[in-house]
């Protein structure tokens, strides 16, 4: 054994240990680890994405996958919709474009409640450092011919870049994480064209200025809940037009925050990087109480991975799925959520990793023809889109 | 997959082609031929290291196989250095703050092909006193300042990939008039993940260099370049452009009974047109008298966080997923070392017993990344015992240095201590 691999084993322990002693005060639990099974889990296609950075995030909706491909740029598949003869075994390529700038991090096909299916809002993810800057403009693509989508708006916000979406499509209003610009709320109603700067609606930085990194947002029966790398999980609401905190925040100090979904009276969010030596592997599982604030109720652990990149709940709200990245464990995470969610129990492990290190950068469900399936993003140096059929394992 | 042409195996068929002809050259052209080889084993304390702790390593560094062959009274010039770390120190050097090609806080290992380039010199005459060369190959671009392994210290400096250009595929134009030489390039923006890897040919042209060297007196030397390389450190293309100035002023002479070099250079790096800034700055002297030098080098240099791989802390993720980082930091770092010769110069081989110490102080700039928690504390020493053993001929050239400034500009090599 080299002093490299010495040093790095005793780094691995102590790393271990921190993760263990933090989770002393937060109701953790340990979870199963790559020696558990992947049975029912079934790998039905794979769509190669060029290894321009390769493969963020995928948008399903009724049949059809965006595939939010980097400088690839969005990429649209028939996998159901059926207008090209495509299904979930069988991928078929309708259209692509490159938005301003590249760098297409992340989608919403958004469903206007006209009935109009025109615009997809796509966050293009440029250069930061990391709990300080950002950048990147969120990009307006018109999709009336599907064949031919088209760049048509944007809005840019000096100073800070986006990332993860919400759309309340019902009040026809867009939220977005904004990483050091925290939350921003954007008027999408109406023809959407040119700068967007006019339909700023209201912008927040729950944690402060200087405390303010904010990687998701998700709208749950009233309340936007919004998941920051430095100061935690925070529930907000528009208030008269106005971003407001209601309750949360400040309340994971061992490890940066990441991604999150909201379900059944609970909220799953997970967690990135290291931190002062503790891993980001693990989900906090948070209980919201009846004014929708959060609890923090109990957090699955993980080891042998650094993030956890991408949490999602099935529509019916019975299975969450959770993405592994950067370790031996890299993969995807399959738990129940029917007998108590807010004590997920453990269905299986999906193993992908590419040079002990790479794996899943997001993962997305979509129930198509009757089955469940998961569409995920396989992390570069074989970047690509794969697709999961997990019906045998859905609770 | 590399092209068929560019298979290791060919390419390494064509290592021994050129070195098979260098040498018979001799044989049948009448050539100047001169060999040499060295091997340096270092033993390093690094305290701390990533987590907190301190380590010590014993690695062989820098083992060369170097040769160079003039042919037709210098018209063409053969230079081949291969570089045997890959085998030597797969997991790298210890050091502290360095940082390039997926490693943090280590030296990496150099492709086993160091340099392997032919160079025509004033093949034919140009009119105004006017010389020039035209090199091909694999090696340094025309940028920045010399290789830390031709200067005084043993541990490089952390602005090593701020301040050269180094195992590119390449091309070169150089033209000398009086005192003043401009050397431009093409090359491929890729640089080396392994030390067995080639450059990607596709990518050949894809990044540029220019350097100004003007030559006042044959012992100073004054150095301007620019260079435009595309994403380095993604293979495929799909990173970003980094756009590089250097300065710098050397002087390399005899003083009294001993000899005086002293450098110093100040470089920037831009990443995605100014997103990311880094700035180095950097000074060092050496003074040499019979057997012994001492030397110092004062260097204080921005360096990129990157989220280190898991289980490894002196590794990064590579390939890239995208286009951020976790900080950056400023080190400020101070060495002192000396040099004493162990074995009389007439003897074929020479055996150069160094000590150094290095202390830096690591302050965050932006980002997540906090030095005191990665490291334990902000202060951080190295210190370093070596033996430097060369053989055969000595160093001719200043390595990374081709077709009109091979001579490096009438200096010696600094690291190289009673060679010249």
């Amino acid at each position: 054994m080299t002093w490299t691999d010495r040093v790095a084993k005793r780094l691995a322990a102590w790393c271990g240990l921190a993760a263990a002693l933090a989770g002393c005060g937060g109701g953790e639990h340990a979870a199963t680890g790559p020696d558990s099974t992947a049975a029912g889990v079934r790998l039905v296609a794979t769509v190669p994405v060029p290894a321009n950075y390769g493969q963020h995030d995928e948008f399903l909706r009724a049949g059809l996958a965006f595939l939010c491909s980097w400088n690839t740029g969005l990429q649209i598949y028939d996998v159901g919709d059926g207008r090209a003869g495509g299904s979930p075994q069988n991928p078929r390529f309708i259209s692509r474009v490159v938005t301003a700038g590249g760098e297409v991090h992340n989608a919403w096909w958004y469903w206007a409640p006209d009935g109009q299916k025109r615009y997809v809002f796509v966050g293009q993810e440029g250069p930061g450092a990391i709990g300080s800057s950002s950048s990147g403009d969120i990009h307006v693509v018109d999709v009336s011919n599907l064949s031919a989508p088209v760049e048509v708006a944007s809005y840019h916000m000096a100073g800070a870049g986006t990332h993860n979406f919400w759309v309340d499509e019902a009040n026809q209003v867009l939220y977005a994480a904004y990483y050091n610009g925290g939350v921003v709320a954007l008027d999408i109603s109406g023809t959407l064209s040119g700068d967007l700067s006019s339909r700023l609606i209201s912008q927040i930085q729950p944690g402060g200025a200087g405390d303010t990194y904010v990687w998701g947002v998700m709208l749950s029966n009233g309340s936007l809940y919004a998941s920051d790398m430095l100061s935690g999980f925070w529930q907000l609401a528009l208030v008269n037009d106005t971003l407001r905190v209601l309750g949360g925040g400040n309340n994971v100090p061992e490890r940066y925050g990441s991604d999150l979904w909201v379900a059944n009276g609970y909220a799953y969010s997970g967690t990135w990087g290291t931190r002062a030596a503790v891993l980001g592997n693990a989900v906090k599982i948070w209980a919201l109480d009846a004014t929708g604030a959060p609890v923090l109720h109990d957090s699955i652990v993980t080891a042998g991975f650094t993030t956890v990149s991408d949490v999602r709940v099935s529509a019916d709200n019975r299975l969450l799925v959770f993405s592994g990245e950067y370790g031996p464990s890299a993969g995807i995470y399959f738990y129940s959520l029917v007998a108590d969610p807010g004590h997920p129990a453990f269905l299986a492990y999906y193993p992908v990793v590419t040079n002990n290190q790479n794996g899943i950068h997001t993962v997305t469900i979509s129930d198509i023809g009757g089955r469940r399936y998961v569409f995920a993003a396989e992390d570069p140096p074989t970047p690509a889109m794969l697709v999961l059929d997990v019906t045998a394992i859905s609770p | 997959m590399a092209p068929a042409a560019l298979h290791p195996a060919r390419c390494g068929r064509l290592a021994a082609l050129v070195l098979l002809a260098g040498a018979l050259a001799p044989v049948s052209l009448g050539a100047q031929v001169s060999l040499g080889a060295q091997i340096t084993p270092v033993l390093t304390r690094a305290d701390p290291v990533p987590g907190g702790s301190s380590l010590t390593e014993l690695r062989f560094t820098s083992p060369l196989l170097m040769g160079t062959a003039d042919f037709f009274g210098d018209r063409l010039q053969l230079h081949v250095t291969l570089d045997g770390e890959g085998w030597t120190m797969p997991h790298g050097m210890l050091a502290t703050g360095d940082f390039g090609e997926g490693w943090e806080d280590r030296r990496h290992p150099h492709t086993w092909a160091h340099e392997l380039v032919a160079s025509v010199i004033d093949a034919v005459p140009l009119p105004g006193g006017i010389h020039w060369s035209l090199t091909a190959g694999k090696g340094f671009a025309p940028y920045g300042t010399d290789d830390p392994m031709n200067r005084p210290a043993l541990v490089f400096p952390v602005n090593h990939h701020w301040s050269q250009i180094l195992e590119r595929a390449l091309a070169i134009l150089a033209l000398r008039q009086g005192p003043v030489t401009l050397e431009g390039a093409i090359f491929n923006g890729d640089e080396p993940e392994r030390w067995d890897q080639w450059p990607n040919w596709s990518r050949f042209g894809d990044s540029w260099s220019a350097r100004a060297l003007v030559h006042p007196s044959a012992a100073v030397e004054v150095q301007a370049s620019y260079a435009q390389v595309k994403s380095p450190e993604n293979r495929l293309g799909a990173g970003p452009e980094h756009d590089k100035v250097s300065v710098s002023a050397r002087v390399d002479q005899r003083l009294g009974s001993g000899r005086i070099y002293g450098l110093a250079e100040w470089a920037y790096n831009s990443e995605i047109h100014g997103f990311f800034k880094y700035y180095s700055g950097l000074a060092e002297a050496q003074w040499s008298w019979a057997a012994d030098r001492v030397y110092v080098r004062l260097e204080r240099t921005d360096r990129p966080e990157e989220e280190r791989v898991f289980g490894n802390p002196f590794r990064s993720n590579r390939p890239h997923l995208e286009n951020s980082n976790i900080g950056i930091t400023r080190w400020s770092v101070a060495t002192v070392g000396y040099g004493h010769g162990l074995t009389p110069q007439r003897l074929p081989v020479h055996v150069e017993g160094i000590a150094e110490v290095e202390y830096a102080r690591v302050a965050s700039l932006t980002g997540l990344f906090d030095p005191a928690s990665f490291y334990g504390r902000n202060d951080l020493w190295m210190i370093s015992v070596a033996l430097r053993i060369t053989a055969g001929a000595t160093m001719p050239r200043m390595m990374g240095r081709y077709g009109l400034v091979a001579d490096g500009g009438h200096a010696t090599m600094a690291g190289m201590h009673d060679m010249d």
